[in-house]
């Protein structure tokens, strides 16, 4: 096992034993867990799927577990808030059952929360949406999950989430991509001509931010044959823009190739604006064109950043070696955004 | 002067290899690993192949683009010299965006023909 394994935190067996130990304490009954398996995992946390037998009944459930409190993005008691805050809301998300934040039980903190059963890696999610045809009604659900987690009231936040309700999202974003750029182990002037093509379009910050998720996209979500189940890995989270929530998903990266798809190969921006707009959600275009270059330079930025961590002994991984040689697909996606006139 | 195989056929053996036998011979997350360790193989192996070529291409359209005086400059130096230029908030002149726009879509779809042939089958929405 390297530490590149996130599955290196704990074996199955002890898994089981520490996830039993915790919910027998929490709920005061007997708890036993079997048919404990790995999802797919992260790089950073573990997603174990299991069943409970309690009082003679048998409840699906999973739990996400981090390898050690230190690699956490958000604390996950508040990550675990931020799901129940949006479930309040209205945004379908697996229905969090507790938070644990001593590493004794399985080795990390972690929360359990209630297994939906549906598919979640995007391949498969693609080739579902190719037989059942339903990819415009998930596009419309996401579009629908995002203004519901928009319209919240950012007074429900819970405490330590990151940002504040008057941050000013876009001149934050803006620092921090230029700061990026400027980190860059190569001179690219692709990535300077994307960085002069957001100042010089520098929109209106939003009147107030909004608890974004930051990371919805195929890949990050559940769906049915029916549709859109839940919307996962809510780690991101943290006050923000909501039309850069909104640009997230339509990036190219999560169309898997189907580029006439532009929301995760799945449907076109039609149905998802139409979703958002009738869950009450504001559509600002300006915004939303501002970010989705931002988004897509800043991610761009993110793989140059993987492979300075490989690069310089951080964190040897082929993979984030080979992230080096994807930067140049961002910048070509973002250029074919900002084509002059 | 080596004997065959040449760099680019020995670079090919590798990444079938790799994306073959030890493919089919490992499980889990290192089956991830492999794959992309094979795909990097063969992006070097496209790069031993046109990387030359790209790069004096490149510092032809830096050159027209920044003009001759800084004909002496190595192709980094002419990279750092553009994104200074982007970086410089004057205004550029009437036309220049769009010939700086053009001339690195034309640089970017070469470095992709090495690192992801056909992601540029794509011209936006």
């Amino acid at each position: 096992m390297t530490a590149t394994d996130p599955s290196a935190a704990g074996t199955i067996d002890t898994t089981a034993n520490g996830l039993a130990r915790w919910l027998t304490e929490a709920w005061g009954r007997a708890v036993d867990v079997s048919g404990l398996r790995e999802s797919s995992a992260g790089a950073r946390r573990r997603n174990v799927l299991f069943d409970a037998r309690v009082d003679g009944k048998v409840v699906a459930l999973a739990a996400t577990i981090l390898p050690t409190a230190e690699i956490q993005i958000i604390d996950v008691a508040i990550e675990a808030a931020v799901r129940s805050v949006a479930e309040r809301g209205g945004v379908p998300v697996p229905h969090v059952h507790g938070v644990c934040t001593d590493d004794g039980y399985v080795g990390g903190p972690f929360f359990i929360s209630d297994r939906i059963e549906g598919d979640t890696i995007a391949r498969r999610i693609l080739r579902q949406a190719a037989a059942t045809g339903h990819g415009e009604i998930v596009v419309n659900q996401i579009g629908d999950a995002l203004a519901r987690l928009h319209a919240i009231d950012p007074s429900e936040a819970p405490p330590g989430l990151p940002g504040t309700v008057d941050m000013q999202p876009i001149t934050t974003a803006m620092a921090g991509v230029t700061e990026a750029v400027a980190g860059l182990l190569r001179p690219e002037p692709a990535f300077s001509y994307g960085l002069r093509w957001l100042r010089d379009n520098l929109p209106d910050e939003p009147a107030s931010c909004r608890i974004i998720h930051t990371d919805v996209r195929n890949g990050n979500i559940i769906v049915g044959p029916e549709g859109l189940r839940a919307i996962l890995d809510w780690e991101g989270s943290r006050f923000g823009d909501p039309m850069e929530d909104v640009a997230w998903p339509c990036t190219r990266m999560w169309r898997f190739g189907d580029d006439d798809k532009m929301i995760g190969g799945l449907g076109g921006l039609a149905p998802y604006r139409a979703g958002y707009e009738a869950a009450g959600g504001v559509w600002n275009e300006e915004r939303f064109r501002w970010w989705r270059v931002l988004v897509t330079l800043r991610w761009g930025t993110g793989l140059a950043g993987q492979t300075a961590a490989h690069l310089d002994g951080r964190f040897r991984s082929i993979v984030m070696a080979g992230s080096g040689r994807r930067v140049i697909e961002l910048a070509y996606d973002m250029l074919q955004l900002v084509k002059p006139d | 002067m080596q004997y065959r195989p040449d760099a680019t056929e020995l670079l090919a053996d590798v990444a079938a290899l790799l994306d073959g036998e030890v493919l089919n011979a490992v499980g889990g997350p290192l089956q991830h690993r492999v794959r992309v360790a094979a795909n990097l193989v063969r992006i070097v192996e496209r790069e031993v192949r046109a990387g030359a070529a790209n790069d004096a291409a490149e510092r032809a359209r830096l050159i027209e683009l920044l003009g001759p005086a800084d004909g002496d400059a190595d192709l980094v130096a002419l990279r750092a010299q553009l994104a200074a230029r982007l970086d410089d908030p004057t205004p550029l002149l009437a036309g220049q965006s769009a010939a700086i726009h053009a001339a690195l879509v034309v640089t970017v779809r070469a470095d992709l023909a090495i690192s992801k042939p056909s992601y540029d089958n794509w011209d936006g929405e």
